[in-house]
């Protein structure tokens, strides 16, 4: 039995996990925010649009790490293959951000001329969709988050990835980066809404490391089970200072003591605007974290062979 | 139509490894650059003072239940009627996805700058036109003039037996029937077309 660090997949990929997680849950968490909780045309918009901005830059790194990306439609061929998946999710995606995002750009007038030449009917179906735009657009992002982590535990060989724990564990920290990026943007926002809104996603970023952490627990506690390179790739982590203290300390550990202390010991609105220097120090922290994890998994796969 | 399979007699092979030679010019695979569709491992056994040496030749296993296959988006990668593993140059797109899937460590990417070298080596008479993931083919096109791989053809301790696995008089058949030689990592469910007799 030996076993090898894989060495296939690198940072590029490990770009586009995260960047596919982020573009994703992004979407998916605005358009919820929206449905529920009503729409800032211009945050939303704004939101939507890096969105697929990040999900177009993803994709430019996987096709780049390709040895024939000019052929890469041959990808939409075989439906047992993750990557068949993913491709249908990601276009799902782009369709269903792009219908969505069209009608809210009338929030910006510098952009309302442009708009304003789609045809009539064209743009009344657009905005009369909107909502189920918004429904489509979120069920694809969460596809789109779960589908980074499902294609790479595909690997029988490579215990570490090749567990139900791993989408789940990509797809709950691409949520949590996706609600650091909007928590990011609403500092930006001068909507008076802003700050409620800044608030739910603060308790929503709170909960999903929360959920992070049990999941990490539960993963960890399973590869350290067996003598398998399930527990080999454990032990390179538990090894890797970046890992430990760029992923879990600061990426998880201290967004989630700043973002209780806010939620519990910094007012309920009464005295207004919460001051914006903490929100930012700490989605930051998340989004350099879940691009951490996803490079620290990729580095930690090791491949089991028999002999 | 047959069932293409091979037995390894560890209790022979010497690690000299000339199929790996034989292999890389059969299929001008790019040994400039460390690849090779078949390798010897050279592995230690045993706790001191009882330590030895074997030598385990590996290759793509042609596995019955292909984790190459699913994996790959494209098509690329499918089983030829004779159970052969084979990827199509044209179709594969270099996603590199059955490299993570395979648990063999069987592939490997045949890329530009290999591609660039062969033409420097072998002229116009060229078998990897564009970059593709490559992997061991049982060298069908040896099979197809009724010739044995390479790799087993060139072995000089007759470690490497290849067979159709459903021909009851062949050699592969008793040895894989009888149970004398067995599949690696047989846990996973793959069904390989490869089999070991233990040295
Ligand atoms: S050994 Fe690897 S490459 Fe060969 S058939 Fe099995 S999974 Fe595919
Ligand atoms: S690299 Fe080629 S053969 Fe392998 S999965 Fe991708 S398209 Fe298929």
């Amino acid at each position: 039995m030996t076993f090898v660090h894989q060495e296939v997949w690198h940072w590029q990929i490990a770009t586009y996990l995260f960047l596919g997680g982020l573009g994703g849950a992004t979407f998916a968490i605005s358009a919820i925010i929206h449905l529920f909780e009503g729409c800032d045309r211009k945050m939303v918009s704004v939101a939507v649009m890096s969105s697929i901005a990040f999900l177009v830059i993803g994709t430019v790194f996987l096709l780049a790490d390709m040895l024939q990306p000019l052929k890469a439609i041959y990808a939409l061929t075989n439906p047992k293959s993750w990557i068949f998946w993913g491709v249908v999710f990601i276009n799902f995606y782009f369709i269903a951000a792009i219908t969505y995002v069209i009608p809210l750009l009338e929030a910006w007038p510098k952009l309302e001329p442009f708009i304003r030449k789609i045809p009539e009917p064209i743009l009344g179906l657009l905005e009369r969709f909107n909502n189920l735009a918004a429904l489509g657009g979120s069920a694809a992002g969460f596809l789109v988050a779960i589908y980074t982590g499902l294609l790479i535990s595909a690997a029988p060989a490579i215990n570490f990835w090749n567990t139900p724990a791993l989408p789940l564990l990509f797809v709950i920290s691409g949520f949590s980066t996706g609600a650091a990026f909007l928590l990011l943007l609403s500092t930006f926002s001068d909507n008076e809404g802003a700050h409620k809104i800044a608030s739910r996603l603060e308790q929503l970023d709170a909960v999903l490391i929360v959920t992070e952490l049990i999941i990490l627990g539960a993963y960890f506690n399973f590869a350290m089970f067996l003598p398998t390179g399930a527990r080999a790739s454990a032990e390179f982590l538990f090894h890797s200072p970046v890992f430990i203290a760029g992923f879990f300390v600061a990426g998880l550990i201290v967004p989630l003591a700043i973002e209780t202390y806010s939620i519990f010991f910094r007012g309920h609105g009464n005295e207004g605007r919460k001051s914006a220097l903490p929100i930012l120090v700490a989605s930051s922290l998340v989004l350099v974290g879940g691009y951490l994890l996803r490079i620290y998994v990729l580095k930690a796969g090791m491949f089991q062979f028999p002999w | 139509m047959a069932r293409y399979g091979m037995v390894m007699d560890m209790r022979t092979c010497v690690g000299c490894q000339a199929c790996m030679a034989a292999c890389s010019t059969e299929n001008q695979t790019p040994f400039w650059s460390e690849k090779f569709r078949t390798h010897v491992e050279d592995k230690e056994q045993g706790v001191f003072p009882d330590v030895r040496r074997v030598q385990l030749p590996r290759l793509c296993m042609h596995c019955e239940n292909t984790p190459c296959l699913s994996a790959c988006p494209t098509g690329a990668t499918h089983m030829d009627k004779n159970g052969i593993v084979l990827v199509n140059y044209d179709r594969c797109i270099g996603c590199y996805a059955c490299c993570i899937a395979c648990p063999y460590d069987a592939r490997y990417a045949y890329d530009g700058k290999d591609v660039d070298k062969e033409r420097e080596l072998y002229g116009e008479n060229v078998s990897h036109e564009m970059p593709h993931v490559d992997k061991c083919t049982f060298c069908v096109q040896r099979l197809a003039e009724k010739l044995e791989p390479a790799c087993v053809a060139t072995c000089p301790t007759h470690t490497r037996i290849f067979g159709d696995l459903d021909d009851s008089k062949s050699e592969v058949h008793k040895l894989a029937r009888s149970g004398k030689a067995q599949p690696l990592n047989q846990g996973l469910g793959t069904s390989p077309k490869v089999f070991y007799i233990p040295s």
